[in-house]
Parts: structure tokens; sequence; C-alpha cells
């Protein structure tokens, strides 16, 4: 019996690759195992490779590995690029009409298991762009699984087209599972003990909009956040909120700032590029002190670069970004669940201290799925809407101070349009306290000041970096956002060769916690950052706050998430 | 309840315009239109642009958001979506609005919403000290164009009714009255509404003057009837040029179409989620 297997399927885009890693995952999800699935495709919508890779597991577990017990090849394609991640052992499932493999063309011993998936389809007048459903069923039938978890998926999936779809996916899943004649990678009974969920990153962060009362949200399509986009487009409906699609990324922020004046939570998405676009109306909702939650979902640049593919290449430049001097925070989500959890604090930030907060993703956490609890996302969630209006606040003239200068923090409170005796002027100029346009050298002094205060207040908000592992480790990883999976399944794989390590990862990024981080890092002897980007910019972060230099790097930027196996190979 | 007069929706700052400005008579004809439909300061939203047609924004005693040069439109948009009751005017310039901002007027106007937008046409980057706007006239001479403007002007009238705008006027800075009671009525038509309003700028141009405009201008008697003949009349420029309605229409607005602003504006609505359970189903 197995406690965890890998399993890859590929073929052609456009053949439903991307839903059959998402119906696996449900069948063991449900039945209370913990899963994963990562997807791999060229930017383009027909041809080319495209694969997807799920881990199902017993016991929960942080990334994927990059051993595969079982290949499906939907092509030839499939067989020949992925021939080297292989193990002795592995299965690989291919219809021998697209080549005729012999276990010697392999380097590892694996075992071979023709399926003809093009004839079982034929045999019941399918399109033949359900091979996929025919590999689900052979597949959950190797796991040792009963068809029926497979087919409630199948028909919940299917729903919607109508029972003539659902009855034709069940019948050619069917004629899949009965297809091997042994049973040989069954896994280990699950340890259920809660209802769990399979969502992706974009998704989760989608959740923790809604749940900390996202009203309006104006995103520009843009790989990797275009689930994100699905999900509030589908629910603005019945969750009461607008979306809006923006002429491009300029109106988007834009759009966006303007509904924050107007006083609801709202919100952007996008990756580098749109971002590069963004940046101008950064800058004006740090003047006009605009709540703002930036989703920045980073892809490989510069440029175009790979659009469908991971890197960590932005933290700096969501640091800079925007001209003048203004504060911001940056938060990054290092699993699924903060996915969800640092977006609901990122809108509580942003009312607090009235600034842009950015929920800092990648390609690999939006578009992967992962399971994860149900109660992970229903908590209470407390909001905080910051500072407000009362018709106290007044200068001489007797009109409202939206920018007193008589806080200490930093944060003055603010009113919406329409509020009687609550006017005043949201000005990209620099301005007085009411809102009017300044260039008077002191009140300019003063303004600017107010605004930085805020850096200083938020320091009681923001958390220290998250510690794991063994304190009388030799090694100490460094690291930042979605890269904490692969590092900590590396800690496993060195744990069992008797290789003491430890993490410290930071998801809170900026104001940077230098106090805490210089205490946590100067007393260690090796640290190693690792990063998904060339030029190492957290170990940066770190020289530039605390003047801790981080020799030793393990750095990716080939567009693939990290294997943990690769973490432990580079040691 | 106090009344809303010109005077009430002044601040206490005085103008910084050239003496003789065009933006003087828009000033004035603003708040008397917005005095005339009876918006007071903490009724209604302005959002300006940048240059000298912004700098309106601290002489006019109401809520205000001064965006970027070019992007008062998405902002008002945003606005708009959030509190559909709020009335919201732009005042905006012809390099902001059909310059910088040339995208976004095409997709408002696509859009719909129910915005008014005024546009200080002074065929120059009046605060950048004079160089050529988009709606410079070929062979008009700039600090950019010092042998004269060699592109074609962009016309914001038919830009705007080809793009969908519902309400399509122009106006005179030199005639206070009529500037303000064809801005009361593009305010008041509930859809997207231009007006492209003739403003002399006194300092940067010295062929359309206050003169030249009235030697030209004459009223249009009637609305053209459809969305041909209002291009028709939208292109007539010359010895001749026609103010008033050039086109009408009315059509769903953007807010309209958002069935989550069916009951109350989104500002109101409470922010928890009836239905977690249900929501959180879909990823079962
Ligand atoms: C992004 C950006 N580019 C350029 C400028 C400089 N700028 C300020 S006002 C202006 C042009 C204003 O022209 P117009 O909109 O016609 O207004 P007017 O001054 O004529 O009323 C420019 C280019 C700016 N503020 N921002
Ligand atoms: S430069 Fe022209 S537009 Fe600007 S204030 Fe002077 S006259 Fe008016
Ligand atoms: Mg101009």
């Amino acid at each position: 019996m197995m406690d965890s297997v890998t399993w890859k399927i590929g073929g052609e885009a456009g053949f439903g690759i991307m839903a059959s890693g998402t119906m696996l995952c449900r069948t063991f999800s449900r039945a209370g195992y913990h899963v994963m699935a990562t997807n791999d495709y060229p930017s383009l919508i027909r041809g080319g490779h495209n694969f997807i890779t799920v881990r199902i597991a017993t016991e929960e577990f942080a990334s994927m590995n990059r051993d595969v017990h079982i290949l499906v090849a939907l092509n030839y394609e499939s067989v020949e690029k992925h021939k080297e991640e292989l193990m002795d052992g592995s299965l690989v499932i291919f219809d021998p009409k697209d080549g005729e493999w012999k276990e010697g063309d392999f380097q590892k011993k694996v075992k071979l298991l023709p399926v003809p998936f093009r004839e079982i389809v034929g045999k019941f007048t399918a399109d033949p762009v359900m091979r996929n459903t025919v590999a689900l069923g052979v597949t959950v039938a190797l796991l040792g699984a009963p068809f029926e978890r497979l087919s409630s998926v199948i028909t919940d999936q299917f729903k919607k087209k109508g029972e003539e779809v659902v009855k034709q996916n069940l019948t050619i899943a069917k004629a899949g599972y009965d297809f091997p004649s042994e049973k040989s990678f069954v896994l280990g009974p699950s340890k259920k003990k809660e209802r769990l969920l399979v969502i992706n990153g974009s998704e989760a962060v989608g959740v923790g909009a809604v749940r900390a009362g996202l009203k309006f949200a104006a995103i520009y399509p843009m790989t990797p956040i275009n689930a994100l986009i699905t999900f509030l487009a589908d629910h603005a409906k019945n969750l009461k909120l607008v979306y809006k699609q923006p002429e491009d990324e300029i109106a988007g922020i834009n759009m966006a700032v303007g509904a924050s004046i107007a006083g609801v939570r709202s919100m952007v998405a996008t990756s580098g590029g749109g971002f590069a676009l963004m940046v101008e109306g950064l800058s004006f909702a740090g003047v006009v002190e605009a709540p703002l939650v930036i989703d920045m979902g980073m892809r490989v640049g510069p440029a175009t670069g790979m659009p469908t593919y991971t890197e960590q290449g932005e933290l700096q430049f969501v640091i800079h970004a925007g001209h003048g001097e203004f504060p911001r925070i940056i938060l990054a989500p290092s699993d699924i669940g903060e996915a969800y959890s640092l977006t609901v604090d990122a809108f509580n930030l942003a009312d607090r201290y009235q600034v842009p907060v950015f929920v800092l993703t990648d390609k690999y956490l939006n578009e992967s799925q992962w399971s994860l609890p149900q109660s992970a996302l229903s908590g209470s969630v407390e909001i905080d809407r910051g500072k407000l209006f009362s018709s106290d606040s007044k200068n001489s003239n007797g009109e409202f101070k939206r920018y007193s200068l008589d806080v200490s923090d930093g944060i003055s409170p603010r009113s919406f349009p329409g509020m009687k005796k609550g006017l005043y002027h949201a000005d990209s100029y620099e301005h007085d306290e009411v809102g009017h346009v300044t260039e008077d050298t002191s009140m300019r002094t003063k303004m600017s000041l107010k605004r930085l205060k805020k850096l200083e207040a938020m320091k009681k908000d923001m958390k220290a970096p998250k510690i794991v592992g063994d304190s009388e480790a030799e090694i100490t990883f460094v690291s930042w956002g979605s890269s904490k999976g692969p590092i900590l399944e590396a800690m496993k794989l060195l744990a069992a060769k008797g290789k003491k390590t430890r993490l410290i990862h930071f998801s809170w990024l900026f104001p940077f916690p230098a106090e805490e981080a210089t205490k946590l890092l100067s007393p260690v002897t090796r640290l190693i950052d690792v990063e998904q980007n060339a030029t190492g910019q957290l170990a940066s972060l770190i020289r530039e706050h605390t003047g801790i230099l981080i020799k030793e790097k393990i750095l990716k930027f080939d567009g693939r998430p990290f294997y943990p196996e690769e973490i432990v190979e580079k040691l | 309840m106090s009344t809303v007069t010109p005077d009430s929706l002044k601040t206490n700052f005085l103008p910084t315009w050239c003496p003789g400005c065009g933006d003087f008579g828009i000033w004035m004809a603003l708040r008397d239109a917005l005095a005339n439909l009876r918006i007071g300061s903490d009724d209604g939203l302005i959002v300006y642009g940048i240059g000298c047609h912004g700098n309106m924004h601290d002489w006019v005693n109401m809520y205000a958001i001064r965006a970027l040069h070019g992007r008062t439109l998405p902002v008002a948009q945003g606005a708009k979506l959030v509190n559909h009751k709020l009335p919201v005017v732009i005042i905006s310039g012809d390099g902001d609005c059909l310059g910088e901002g040339g995208n976004h007027f095409i997709h408002a106007a696509k859009r719909n919403p129910d915005l008014t937008v005024f546009i200080h046409n002074n065929e120059v980057y009046g605060l950048t000290t004079g160089q050529a706007s988009p709606t410079a006239q070929a062979g008009f001479k700039t600090k950019s164009t010092p042998e004269g403007a060699v592109d074609e002007p962009v016309n914001p009238l038919t830009l705007a009714i080809a793009s969908g705008a519902t309400f399509v006027a122009r106006g005179f800075a030199g005639d206070m009255q009529g500037l303000s009671a064809l801005m009361k009525t593009a305010i008041e038509h509930k859809g997207f509404s231009v007006v492209d309003i003739l403003q002399p700028c006194v300092t940067f141009d010295k062929v359309h003057t206050y003169q030249w405009y009235r030697q030209r201008v004459y009223k249009l008697e009637t609305i053209p009837e459809n969305k041909i003949k209002a291009l028709e009349k939208a292109m007539e420029w010359g010895d001749r040029i026609p103010l008033g309605v050039f086109y009408k229409e009315n059509k769903p607005t953007s807010e309209d179409r958002e069935s989550a602003l069916a009951d109350k504006p989104l500002v109101d609505l409470p922010l928890t989620i009836e239905n977690l359970e249900g929501l959180l189903n879909e990823f079962y």
C-alpha cells in the first residue's frame, strides 16, 4: 500500500487535461486524502504540450514532488518528454496507436500499460477528447478506490451540461475503470477528519476578498489571475458586488481608487506587465490615502516573458513602484491557507492604514489546486474599516480636515462623498488638511511626514517571520512566498537522511520586520537563501535592512516551481 | 435646508487663471447649473483632470477628486458604480480627456455610465504653457508646432457619437447663460453626457479669440433626429460653428446593468455573506 502517489497526465491543449486533474483531486479529497495539482501549459489554446501533475497522499504535505508513479500519455510527446521523471516501478499508460514503446526504451525499470484509449472512446461513439475520462477511470481503479467516488465527482462536474453528457462520461469512465487487471498502486486508508475542499490560489484570494466585504473589483485579464476574475464575475450577482472589466490596467486601478474613495472595499489584480501600467495609479492611491488591495500574481518576465510560468521576480518592483515616497504593505502568501487569510488581512490593513496593500502571489500558487479543510475558509472574519468620519475634526473655517495633521500615527479619519458635512477634496497634488493644493514648504513637509509616519504605526501589525524545524540545525533556509512548500518537503527528505534543518520564512515582507529578522538571522552560521528569481531579491532586502549578507543561494528562474528533490541536490 | 446658490458653491480661494480665460465662464456656468439643480456642496462629486481646467478643483465647494492627468473617467466610473445615487460630474481638458485619456473616453462612451463630462476645449495644453492639444486644427501654430500643426484634429463630438455617448453637445465659454442651461440639461440626462466647450485660451491662442468664436457660432434649433444626421452636424466647422445638442438617446446605463445595484448603492450594502456554505460548496 502506498501513502503518497504522484500521477501525471499529458496531452495537447484542448484535451481536457486540466479538468481531469481537478476531478481526480476531488475524487480523493472527498474521501479525506490530501491532494495537490500543478499544471504546466504553454501560452496557447490548442495544440502544444500540456500536462498536469496530481499528488495524492494519506498525510498532509506541502508541495509537489518530482518522481512520478503513474504517467498517462494522451499523445506521443507525453511519453518522450517525461521519461526522465520516472522511477523503478513507475507505470506508463499510453495508447498503442501513439507509439510502440518497450520496457527497454526507458532508463528505469518501468512497467507499461497500453490502453486503447481511442478504441474505447470510439466504441461508445464519443468525442476523442473524452480519452481523459477513460484515463480517470483507469487511474481510480489502479489506486484501489471504489468507482462510486469517481462517478459522484463526474456527475457533479457535468450536471450543468445535461443528463446525456453525464451518462456518456460515466459509461466511458466505467470502461476505463474495468480495464486494468491489477490494482498496482493502492493507497492506504485516509485519516479523514474533516471536510476537505479543493481550491486554487486565485480562488482562495477571491474567497478571502468576498469574506472581507469586497464590493468592487476592476481587473483586466492576465495570467495568472484569471481564475479570480471568473470567481468574482460568477458571484457578482448573488454576493452583490461589482466586477468591471476595464479597458486596460490604468483604468482598472483608477476605477478601484475611485470606488475606494466612494466608500467600499475595492481591489485590482494583475501580473507584472499589468502592474507596470498601474504604477502611476498606485502613487495616486498613495497621495490621496485611499485603501486599496492589489493581488499581484507574479509570472516570468521581463515583458511578456513566459506568460504561463511561475517566478518570484517582482518583490523589489512592488516595494519600489510608484513615483514619490508613500507607505505600502506587502504580504506574500506562503500556501493556500494564507492566500485566503492574508487577503482578509490585506483589506483590514488597507482600511486601517489607508494605504495600498499587496497580496503578492505567483502562477504556482494561483493556478495550483490544493486540498484545504473547509473550516480554514469558514471561520469568523473580523472586519476593521479603520478611522471614519465623525463631525468633530474641523479647521478654523469649519471645514472637515480629511488629512488632519493632528494625528500621532499619521492616520486621519475619512469620509465618503455624499456624507453630510464630510466634504473634502481628494487631490492628486500635494494638499493641505482639507485637500486643497499646496506648495507651501512647511505644509508639504508635514503632509509627507504624516503619510510616512504610518510606516512606524504599521510595525505593530507586521508579523515576524515563521520558523519551522530544528533549533540545532546545521542549515537554515531563508525564503518567502510560495517557495515554502518545496522547502518544507526538502527538509523532510533531509531529515530522513539524518540532516537537521530549519526554515525562516517571510510572508509579511514590507514594512520589513528588521528587528526580528536581525535577531533570528544574526546568530545563524549557515544560511541559505531559496528564491524563484535570478538575483536573490529577499536576500537583498535582508542585507538592506539588517546588514546581514547571505552568501549561499539556491535560485531557480526557469519558470517551473522548485521540486524538493532539487533543493536537496543543490546543497 | 440651506439653499444652494452659485456663491455657496464657491470656496474662499481666488482663481489663478489668466484674466479673461474662458475657464471663468465655465466655472460660473457650472455653479449656476448645479445651484439650479439644487445639488449642494455635500450632495455631489466633481472629478477634475490635470490642466488649467483642473485647477477649478480648488474653487468649487463640493466633494472632489482631482485625478491624475487623463484618468478622470475611470475614477468617476468607479465612484459612480459604488454610489449611483450621487451626481458625478467631470471637468476635463482636451488634452486630458482626448490625449492622455483617449482610450478611457471611448470605453466610457460605450458603457454609458450616468456621468457628465465637460471638456474645456482650448486647442492647447494650457498648463504646460501652450503646446498643441489633440483638438488643434491643422496649421495651428503653438509652442510644439511652430510651423503649424501637421495632423488633423480629433473631433470630440463625432468621436463621442460614434463611441456610443447618449448625450452629445457643444457649448461656448463666452455665453455663460446658454452654457449654464446646456450644462443643466447634460447633468439631467441619464447616461454618458459629453459637452465640448469652446474655451478661449487668451494666453496661448491668439487665433481662436472670443471675437473669432462670436463671429461663427450659431445655435441648433432642433436635435438632429438620428446618428448620421448628428454626425453631419458635428462635422460642421469653419465659417459657421453650431452650438447646442447634437445627439440624445435613452439607453440603459452601466449602473442599470449591474444587478448588485438593484436595491441600494454598493456603499450602503452589508459586508457579510449570507450563504457561505453554498459558496464554499462549489469547491467540494
Ligand atoms: C502623466 C502626465 N503627463 C504629463 C503631465 C503634464 N501635464 C500637465 S497638464 C498637461 C496638459 C493639459 O492640457 P489640457 O488637458 O488640454 O488642459 P488645459 O491646461 O488646456 O486646461 C500636461 C501634459 C502630467 N501632469 N502627467
Ligand atoms: S493659459 Fe490659457 S487656459 Fe490656462 S489659464 Fe491662461 S488663458 Fe486659461
Ligand atoms: Mg486644453
